[in-house]
């Protein structure tokens, strides 16, 4: 498989951290939109998948940050168990990415992406429990958040995501995953 | 929108060093958020008067963050005056509950969104790319004992906010486009209106991929390998005047805390 180089995957990690302030900034419009669509973790993930880890880990930190610093959105009190959520999914996108490999580009993606998404929201759970808001989280509240507010927001990840990186590597911006032999021709 | 983009005016804004302008800014915003009392905020939009008149940035350039999200702002301020939960409501129904502590609640959380995203604004206007760059990367120093490429990152940071604007430019345009197709963004319904943006997220996403894409390739054809081989200049000292701003906005920050 071709790799893309340091700097295209530097120059994408800084495109996803863009769209992590542009792309809840159309939603904000809209109440509750945040925890409902998370417009945020779209690019995050996005980035874990296409770029690998230390760049989804980047983004996931630093897209909150920006954001919260430029937008105002998400708010100070949330900024750190956000940056804390949002750096488990682009870390573990991109490992599950590095560490999958089915020989099929659907069943990667759907496994890194569901597996990430999963145990980064017991991760993001387990944080809040004990750092962020120990003693006053419970499991109910975790459920609620995680996965019932936000299953639009899941859904459209788990439909979104897969479709835009073939969109990108259609478009050659990205290089092919398991490149076509020339049997496929 | 300019949010990103530097506005190169000789302002003492503007002559500040870049990395005492951020921790000037972290220190403001926790004067913000740690703000409760009427004179409080009254010490606050003084002390934002006077950074924007510092600046020499016009009025319309700092506040166009805000112009653009007002709707954001009436239904934050109305979810917080109409829902937040008070045991002396003005008017109570179902799960709707009317009180003056949510009045208050609504215009606290408008206002310290405002008064951050002010700030934040006039430090992008107000700070070179090459600056907040070098900024960046000499604040993020303490990281290089874990490894962290600290060049790098503050590079990818700085870029990200450089790609912010042209982003939005380019999200405005795909709109056009898509409206021009007979697509409807401005459904009454707000439900439908955040699910009318999803079809535009792939071309948002392509477009923006594709402006990274010719950048890296412009930056690797001038031999840009990473940011750590770079050579800088011998470091710029700080000046009396870096040194009393950032004093003045530890004192305000001190003072807001305490009052």
């Amino acid at each position: 498989m071709e790799k893309m180089s340091y700097v295209k995957c530097s120059i994408f990690t800084a495109a996803c951290i863009a769209l992590c302030i542009v792309l809840p900034m159309a939603f904000h419009a809209v109440p509750m939109a945040g925890p409902r669509f998370l417009p945020m973790h779209i690019p995050v993930l996005l980035c874990g998948l296409i770029c690998g880890w230390p760049f989804g880990l980047l983004t996931g930190l630093a897209g909150p940050l920006l954001s919260s610093l430029l937008t105002g959105m998400p708010p100070q009190a949330f900024l750190p168990s956000m940056m804390v959520e949002l750096g488990f999914y682009g870390l573990l996108t991109g490992l599950m990415m590095q560490f999958v490999r089915t020989k099929k580009v659907y069943l990667d993606l759907y496994i890194s992406l569901v597996t990430a998404m999963v145990i980064g929201r017991i991760l993001a759970g387990i944080s809040r429990a004990l750092i962020f808001s120990a003693g006053e989280y419970s499991m109910a509240v975790w459920t609620t958040s995680f996965f019932v507010t936000a299953l639009p927001g899941i859904i459209i990840q788990i439909i979104l995501l897969p479709s835009i990186v073939f969109a990108l590597e259609a478009a050659r911006l990205i290089p092919r995953r398991y490149p076509k032999g020339l049997n496929d021709k | 929108m300019l949010i990103g983009k530097f506005v190169p005016i000789n302002s003492i804004i503007h002559r500040l060093d870049a990395r005492m302008k951020i921790v000037s800014l972290i220190f403001l915003l926790v004067a913000v958020i740690s703000t409760s009392t009427v004179y409080g905020y009254a010490a606050i939009i003084m002390v934002l008067t006077v950074i924007i008149w510092l600046s020499k940035l016009s009025l319309f350039a700092v506040l166009s963050p805000i112009r653009r999200l007002w709707l954001f702002f009436i239904v934050i301020f109305f979810m917080n005056a109409f829902f937040f939960s008070s045991d002396n409501p003005l008017f109570s129904w179902w799960i709707i509950s009317f009180s003056g502590e949510g009045i208050r609640q609504g215009i606290k959380v408008v206002f310290n969104v405002c008064v951050v995203m002010i700030l934040g604004n006039v430090l992008t206007l107000s700070t070179s790319p090459i600056d907040m760059t070098n900024a960046l990367s000499s604040l993020l120093t303490p990281l290089k004992l874990l490894r962290v490429p600290v060049e790098d990152v503050a590079m990818i940071i700085n870029i990200a906010i450089q790609f912010v604007p042209t982003i939005l430019e380019e999200s405005n345009m795909i709109r056009k486009a898509q409206t021009a197709r007979g697509a409807h963004f401005e459904s009454r319904k707000l439900r439908e209106k955040a699910l009318s943006f999803l079809p535009l997220l792939i071309p948002i996403f392509i477009s923006s991929f594709r402006r990274a894409d010719e950048l890296s390739l412009a930056m690797e054809a001038r031999g840009y390998r990473n940011a750590k081989r770079r050579t800088k200049k011998a470091g710029v000292p700080f000046r009396v005047l870096d040194v009393t701003a950032v004093a003045a906005c530890f004192v305000i920050c001190i003072i807001q805390i305490y009052i």
